[in-house]
């Protein structure tokens, strides 16, 4: 069952260098209970798209310009704002990648995870902070009765970061965004927090959206990977398919810039030139000025996603000729 | 393995005075580099990995003297960086440079590509300002950075590119040592690679020898010939790459290897998740200061601080219960 439906997304800013299509046209749609991972390098656009389903795009410089997100049947895009607030932290909930910045600092942390009960589900501030207590201890925090009182400063990374989800997962929401939610953080506070996000899926029964340039977190956690170049899709399967044979020569460029385990000093296959500027796409495929695949008809023609096998797309002219 | 070591590091310290309370009326000790030993050889990559606030990165400031020592030795050559006076300091120091992680923040924005690079040789007053010119032009094609773009200011160019001419400045002056701090953890995956390539091609060329920090596991496992482990500002474990990789002696390099993602879907999702976060080095905890995260510890953990030892050769280990893993795979739980 289709929880979210994005179909043909277009999302824009108007900057001083001129119109930037940060969002080109993508569709995606995730299932109920399924873990999504849309991965992409810097500019790639996927921050955007996790922005533009929550309607967060700040207007100006940015609009969203075109296409339609369908979240549990309702069409979020031409929802007034009014409803669209009832969505937003209740239904669907997000979690960025800096905890230190997205949270209040003259707040405490008990108030602030409760801070979506008491909006979405008007119960009394005694209620709210024990239902901030059971959260906190529900993702991992020691001691949550006196953490409860505790003001961001006074948390660890990993701890604000286990707060924020606590706070993202008050209302029990349907689907929950998570914008590289571990980045931030140090490679064994990451285990935790993936293995915690994990737990927490399966108990809820919701759906994850999550946006990562980190293949090794695509490939412990992701059901079905959507892989974006230049405010594109180029590439989307089920993780597995997608590992074992990419069918898009950006995804196999990515695999090979990865330092493999136990080769020791070997050459890295790194793909040539620069990460685009969102202000300066290529035309045709945008991936063809460093693609070694790329033909005379990738310069003009932009390459449609298309089915190569059941369930896996590439947007590539030359997609049954790439291999790993 | 003959000879002297091009880089001896002998019990190195730095400590940082930490003021608290009112208007600073307390200070506290924080003991950033608690006593670490090592060497590098001409020509090797000595990796250099841990997590936040280990002191990696004091630790490789430390060894350039771009922070000053609270004890310990720092012989370059055989000679002691201490006992140089203020020119042959300035002598010694050419042949050590340093590649800094922000690419953003570590070129001066008003100055010109060229100029940046070229600017160690006119502090060293080495050459005339057009043979400098040239010599800066050289250093930026060889690094990939087109000549004519050395009149070009840092916001002009990609991450990357920042990147590549910050190694140019570095190699302006031929060193023969470079600390690498974090040199591609900024980047882009893609962009990653080039650059871990563009140093690798350096080395060879050059003969040069780095001191490689970062906290990505998999990025140093692929540079260096050894690796060390810090944890709380001093280093719990040492050995051959491929050793310590397939063998971690150390319970804390086992964790840390276990938490790496694998970008493998159809490997069994089985890890090991080290429970709790790094201890303030403000206040360590009394023995082996990894004890309160360990599986194994048991009483004398506790209380007693376990020194770098050497179980095998080439293998230096701070756990009196290495021996327990001898010979156990890194990978599962």
């Amino acid at each position: 069952m289709t929880l979210l439906s994005i179909r043909d997304l277009r999302t824009q800013f108007m900057t001083e260098g001129g119109l930037v299509r940060a969002v080109d046209g993508i569709s995606l749609s995730v299932g109920a209970g399924e873990t999504v991972a849309v991965v992409g390098e810097s500019g790639c656009g996927k921050s955007v798209t996790a922005l533009s389903i929550l309607r967060l795009i700040a207007s100006p410089p940015g609009r969203i310009a075109g296409g339609t997100i369908e979240f549990e049947g309702l069409d979020l895009l031409s929802m007034p704002e009014k409803a669209m607030r009832r969505i937003r932290g209740k239904k669907i909930a997000m979690v960025f990648q800096e905890p230190q910045t997205s949270l209040h600092p003259v707040f405490t942390v008990g108030f602030q995870v409760a801070e979506p009960l008491l909006l979405h589900e008007k119960i009394s501030r005694r209620a709210g902070r024990a239902r901030a207590i059971e959260l906190l201890r529900r993702v991992g925090i020691a001691d949550p009765e006196s953490r409860v009182d505790d003001y961001p400063h006074q948390l660890s990374g990993g701890m604000k970061q286990r707060a924020m989800i606590a706070m993202a997962l008050a209302c029990k929401p349907s689907l929950l965004i998570a914008d590289e939610p571990t980045t931030a953080l140090d490679v064994t506070v990451q285990s935790q927090i993936l293995a915690l996000l994990k737990d927490l899926q399966r108990d809820l029964g919701m759906s994850v959206l999550l946006i990562t340039h980190d293949l090794g977190i695509v490939a412990e956690v992701a059901d079905r990977v959507a892989v974006m170049y230049a405010g594109r899709i180029v590439e989307t399967a089920d993780v597995r398919a997608l590992f074992a044979s990419p069918r898009h020569p950006y995804t196999v460029g990515l695999f090979d810039s990865l330092p493999r385990v136990g080769e020791i000093r070997a050459r890295l296959r790194a793909i040539p030139g620069q990460v685009p500027d969102p202000a300066a796409f290529p035309e045709g495929c945008r991936f063809h000025p460093r693609c070694p695949l790329a033909i005379d008809r990738c310069r003009s023609e932009v390459p449609l996603l298309r089915e190569i096998s059941p369930g896996h797309a590439s947007a590539c002219h030359r997609a049954e000729e790439v291999k790993r | 393995m003959s000879g002297e070591p091009l880089l001896s590091v002998r019990g190195l310290k730095k400590h940082f005075l930490v003021r608290r309370g009112f208007l600073g009326a307390s200070s506290a000790r924080l003991r950033a580099v608690d006593g670490v030993s090592l060497s590098v050889r001409e020509g090797e990559t000595l990796g250099l990995v841990g997590e936040s606030g280990c002191g990696k990165t004091t630790l490789g400031r430390a060894i350039l003297r771009l922070l000053p020592p609270t004890a310990g030795t720092v012989r370059f050559r055989g000679r002691d960086l201490s006992e140089l006076s203020g020119s042959e300091l300035r002598a010694v120091r050419r042949r050590m440079q340093i590649v800094f992680q922000d690419p953003y923040g570590s070129l001066d924005p008003r100055m010109t590509a060229g100029s940046i690079v070229a600017e160690g040789l006119a502090i060293h007053r080495i050459g005339s300002r057009s043979e400098r010119r040239a010599r800066a032009d050289a250093l930026l094609e060889r690094v990939g950075i087109p000549a004519s773009h050395a009149g070009r200011h840092p916001h002009e160019f990609s991450g990357g590119q920042r990147q590549r001419i910050g190694i140019a400045r570095a190699l302006a002056l031929d060193p023969e040592f470079i600390v690498c701090d974090e040199p591609v953890s900024a980047l882009d995956v893609s962009i990653q690679a080039q650059i871990l390539n563009l140093l690798a091609d350096l080395q060879s060329e050059r003969r040069l020898a780095y001191l490689f920090i970062s906290h990505d596991l998999r990025v140093v496992e692929h540079v260096s010939e050894r690796v060390a482990v810090m944890y709380l500002g001093r280093i719990v474990e040492e050995a051959g790459s491929k050793d310590l990789y397939d063998r971690p002696g150390h319970p804390y390099t086992r964790a840390l290897l276990a938490a790496v993602p694998i970008p493998d879907p159809e490997r069994k999702r089985v890890r090991i998740i080290l429970p709790g976060e790094i201890p303030s080095p403000m206040n360590p905890p009394p023995g082996c200061p990894f004890h309160p995260r360990c599986s194994i510890a048991r009483d004398r953990c506790r209380t007693e601080v376990p020194i770098l030892r050497a179980p095998s050769p080439g293998r230096r280990v701070s756990c009196f219960f290495a021996e327990d893993y001898e010979g156990a795979p890194a990978a599962e739980g």
